[in-house]
């Protein structure tokens, strides 16, 4: 049973450093390897179930909550990574309405846009590296990216459909 | 990705204007909407047909919004719910969206988390296979999600090198993400430092 607080504070720490998108990079590192509070495959597993939920995408963090600690890990991981992010974007847009203009907050975009590609290309090769271990998956993941890409389908049709065909491949 | 901006029609409202102003509460009950329409994604997207469609918030409003969303440590749709409802109704405002955007979902996840992690033994090979497909169209969804962002952050002088450097220590050095962070953005805000002619 993991110490609450400090599973509190991993995930208030990982919502903050998270930009512009999900940085599984950073959560495999803290969760898999470090605190060895969930695997691999269980990261994995809660992303894919993350993109079916209503809402938010990352509410795998629920999942990776409740399968460190339960009930009270999931509320606890949920509001760690989700509230003081919620809290620093309300003040910012209020102080932002005040100073949008000035020179060092256009140099700060420029500077945070190439960090959040990089962020989220690691990210994705995490993911990679866990999910596309066959070459059916490999496929899977191909076509799944064509038809997201190139159509207007719903992302969670995708997701939902792939999930029929890994079934079928007993992947 | 509010690629959708062309191809939604304007929201037809009848200039009956009976729109009472946004409350806490009827923030709340939007953004319960939003989560509910936006499974597998586009919630920002949602959130802008929403408010439009009440004219709780102009389209320049909501695209600066956006802006700053993108900007603000943590997760987007969320952090625009926040931004959102402290416009619009102040604090009680941001914590009724964030709220409304959070609570299907969490709920959701908890009852499926309570079936896949509580059988003992682990689960059935076929939700497993289902499971690992899944995860690959999940990645596809990340990847989707990506190219913009890094097409963008590649326009930027120095971008690139950034980008890549960002990628290399992160994915395959698995470094700390906080000196990264430090390093990327220093290099960047010495790049773009006000005052410098282009």
């Amino acid at each position: 049973m993991t110490d609450l607080w400090e599973f509190f504070l991993a995930f208030v720490r990982l919502g903050l450093i998270s930009f512009g998108g999900t940085n599984v990079a950073e959560l495999e590192r803290v969760l898999v390897l470090h605190h060895s509070w969930i695997d691999a495959r269980t990261l994995a597993n809660g992303f894919a179930l993350g993109q079916l939920m209503p809402g938010p995408n990352m509410l795998a963090v629920t999942h990776y909550g409740y399968a460190a600690a339960g009930l009270p890990g999931a509320l606890t991981a949920t509001l760690g990574f989700y509230g003081p992010t919620a809290l620093v974007s309300a003040t910012a847009v209020l102080i932002w309405q005040r100073h949008s203009t000035h020179p060092w907050v256009v140099a700060f975009r420029n500077a945070l846009l190439p960090f959040g590609g990089g962020v989220i290309l690691a990210g994705a090769l995490v993911l990679a590296r866990t999910s596309v271990n066959s070459w059916p998956a490999a496929l899977l993941a191909g076509v799944a990216f064509l038809l997201l890409w190139r159509t207007r389908v719903n992302s969670a049709v995708v997701v939902l459909g792939a999930a029929v065909v890994g079934a079928l491949l007993g992947l | 990705m509010t690629q959708a901006g062309a191809a939604l029609p304007p929201e037809d409202e009848p200039t009956t204007s009976t729109q009472p102003a946004p409350t806490p509460l009827t923030l709340a009950r939007l953004f319960v909407g939003v989560a509910l329409s936006g499974i597998g994604g586009g919630l920002p997207a949602h959130t802008r047909r929403a408010l439009l469609s009440r004219g709780w918030m102009t389209d320049e409003a909501f695209a600066e919004t956006f802006t700053l969303a993108q900007l603000t440590p943590g997760p987007n749709a969320v952090n625009l719910a926040a931004m959102v409802g402290a416009r619009l109704a102040g604090r009680m405002g941001a914590v009724a969206s964030v709220l409304g955007v959070l609570t299907p979902g969490l709920l959701a996840m908890l009852a499926v988390s309570v079936v896949t992690l509580g059988q003992p033994g682990g689960l059935p090979p076929l939700l497993q296979s289902a499971l690992k497909g899944a995860a690959c169209a999940a990645l596809a969804v990340l990847l989707t999600a990506a190219l913009p962002v890094v097409r963008v952050g590649w326009g930027v002088r120095g971008g690139p090198v950034v980008t890549v450097l960002v990628f290399l220590a992160l994915g395959m050095l698995r470094l700390d993400l906080l000196p990264v962070l430090i390093v990327g953005l220093g290099a960047g805000l010495l790049i773009h430092r006000p005052g410098r002619k282009p």
